[in-house]
C-alpha cells in the first residue's frame, strides 16, 4: 500500500536537446503539486474484430497501435520559479539575462523564424523509488499545451494559481534512473501584491478588482505527430514531434460596476489598449505579462458576493510591433529553458 | 548599469549586443531574433 501523498514529481527546468533526448539530473528539479492525478501513458491496442475471414464478428487477436499520453496536469500554487518555468515552456521563445536573480523575457514563437515545435522537458513520477518502487518513471519529450493564471480575492496561496496541461511523446524510461534532488523552495506571488492596468484602468488602485484568468492554448496539431519513422516504445508508436496549431489566448476578469465605470461603453466603442498585470514579492521575485492590444469583447454586469459587478471577455489582438503577449519573470532558479 | 544580451537576427548574420529590457527585446523577438552566446573574442594578429 502506499499513499498518495509520497508522490515526488520533478521535472525539467532545462529543455531537452530534442524530443527524444532526456533531461539529465542536472537539468531537473523537483516541485511540489496540488493535483492528485497521476501522468499515465496509455497504451493503445487495436484488434481484428471488424476484419473478414473469421466466420464472426469477434476478436481474435491484440495488435499493438500506439501511446497516448496526455494532455497532463500540474496545478499549483504560483511562484516566481514555476512563473518562469511556464511561460518560457509554454510561449517557447525565452531571452535569459542577470547573474542572479535571472530575468526571463518570454514571447510566444514566431512561426516563420522559429519553427512549429516548443521546448521540450521530462517529466519523472516518482512513489518509494529505489529497489523496491511503487512507481518510478520518466516520461521523455514533454511540451506544454496549455497553461492558465487565476489569480482570485480571498486571503492564502490559493488567491494565486497555475495550471498547466503537457502532452508527452510516449517515450518512457522506466524505472528512471533518476534520484530527484531536494525540493526547490519557491517564492510564492500571492495576488496581494498585484498591479493591474487593462486598457487605461487602474483597476487596484481604485480596489474595484475581483478576480482574473489568463491562459494559453497551443493547440497542438496531434494526429500529425504520429508520422511515418516517428519511432517506437515497446512495439507502440510514439509522437515524433508535437507542433503547435492555431494558438488561443484567453483573458477575462471581474471587477465591481461602479458610477463611472466603462467596460460597456469600451464594448460599444470597439476600444482597444495593454493589459499589464504584474505580481510581485520582492527585488529577486516577479512576474509580468503584458497583452499588447487587448479589446473587450463582452462585458455583462452581474454580482459577485452580492456586489454588482461586470465581467468582461477581453479580446487579445496582435500588436504589429510587440506581437500578442510576453511576459517577463524575474527568480533565483538559473537555467530555465537553457 | 542594465544586463546586456547578445541577439541573433532571423535566418543568421552578426549578433547584436543589446540591453536586456522588455521594450527592447520584445519587439526583437517578436521580429524573429532569437538569443546567442557571446561571439567569441578575435585572437590578435601574431606579430613577426
Amino acid at each position: 500500500m502506499a499513499n498518495i501523498r509520497e508522490l515526488l514529481i520533478g521535472f525539467g527546468k532545462g529543455k531537452q536537446t530534442n524530443i527524444t533526448t532526456a533531461n539529465i539530473l542536472a537539468q531537473i528539479w523537483r516541485l511540489a503539486k496540488l493535483n492528485v492525478e497521476l501522468a499515465n501513458p496509455r497504451y493503445v491496442t487495436e484488434n481484428d474484430a471488424a476484419e473478414l475471414g473469421k466466420g464472426h464478428e469477434f476478436a481474435t487477436q491484440l495488435f499493438k497501435s500506439h501511446i497516448e499520453s496526455g494532455p497532463h496536469r500540474l496545478e499549483k500554487y504560483l511562484s516566481s520559479e514555476f512563473a518562469a518555468w511556464l511561460v518560457a515552456f509554454g510561449l517557447g521563445k525565452v531571452v535569459k539575462s542577470g547573474l542572479g536573480p535571472y530575468t526571463y523575457t518570454c514571447t510566444p514563437l514566431n512561426l516563420p523564424t522559429d519553427g512549429l515545435e516548443l521546448p521540450y522537458f521530462s517529466y519523472l513520477e516518482q512513489v518509494r523509488p529505489g529497489a523496491n518502487d511503487v512507481r518510478d518513471l520518466m516520461l521523455v519529450g514533454c511540451a506544454i499545451k496549455g497553461w492558465t493564471i487565476e489569480i482570485n480575492s480571498g486571503p492564502g496561496r490559493a488567491n494565486a494559481k497555475a495550471t498547466v496541461e503537457f502532452v508527452h511523446s510516449g517515450k518512457i524510461t522506466e524505472p528512471s534512473g533518476i534520484t530527484l534532488p531536494a525540493a526547490t523552495a519557491e517564492n510564492l506571488l500571492n495576488a496581494y501584491s498585484l498591479a493591474c492596468t487593462i486598457n487605461g484602468v487602474d483597476y487596484v488602485t481604485a480596489k474595484n478588482f475581483v478576480s482574473l484568468t489568463m491562459g494559453w492554448d497551443n493547440a497542438f496539431r496531434d494526429t500529425s505527430d504520429f508520422y511515418p519513422g516517428s519511432g517506437q516504445q515497446d512495439g507502440y508508436q510514439i509522437r515524433g514531434r508535437m507542433e503547435v496549431g492555431d494558438r488561443a489566448p484567453a483573458f477575462s476578469f471581474v471587477a465591481r460596476f461602479v458610477d463611472g465605470s466603462a467596460e460597456l461603453q469600451k464594448v460599444r466603442d470597439l476600444t482597444t489598449g495593454t493589459a499589464t498585470i504584474q505580481l510581485t514579492r520582492d527585488a529577486n521575485n516577479s512576474l509580468q505579462v503584458t497583452w499588447q492590444k487587448l479589446g473587450f469583447a463582452v462585458a455583462e454586469v452581474g454580482e459577485t458576493d452580492g456586489i454588482v459587478t461586470v465581467a468582461v471577455t477581453g479580446q487579445p489582438m496582435y500588436h504589429e510591433t510587440n506581437g500578442l503577449l510576453s511576459a517577463v519573470v524575474v527568480t533565483p532558479v538559473d537555467g530555465i529553458c537553457q | 548599469m542594465p544586463d546586456m544580451v547578445f541577439m541573433q537576427p532571423p535566418g543568421g548574420g552578426e549578433p547584436q549586443e543589446v540591453e536586456a529590457t522588455p521594450d527592447i527585446l520584445v519587439p526583437m523577438l517578436v521580429a524573429g531574433w532569437r538569443q546567442c552566446p557571446p561571439p567569441a573574442p578575435q585572437e590578435p594578429p601574431e606579430e613577426e
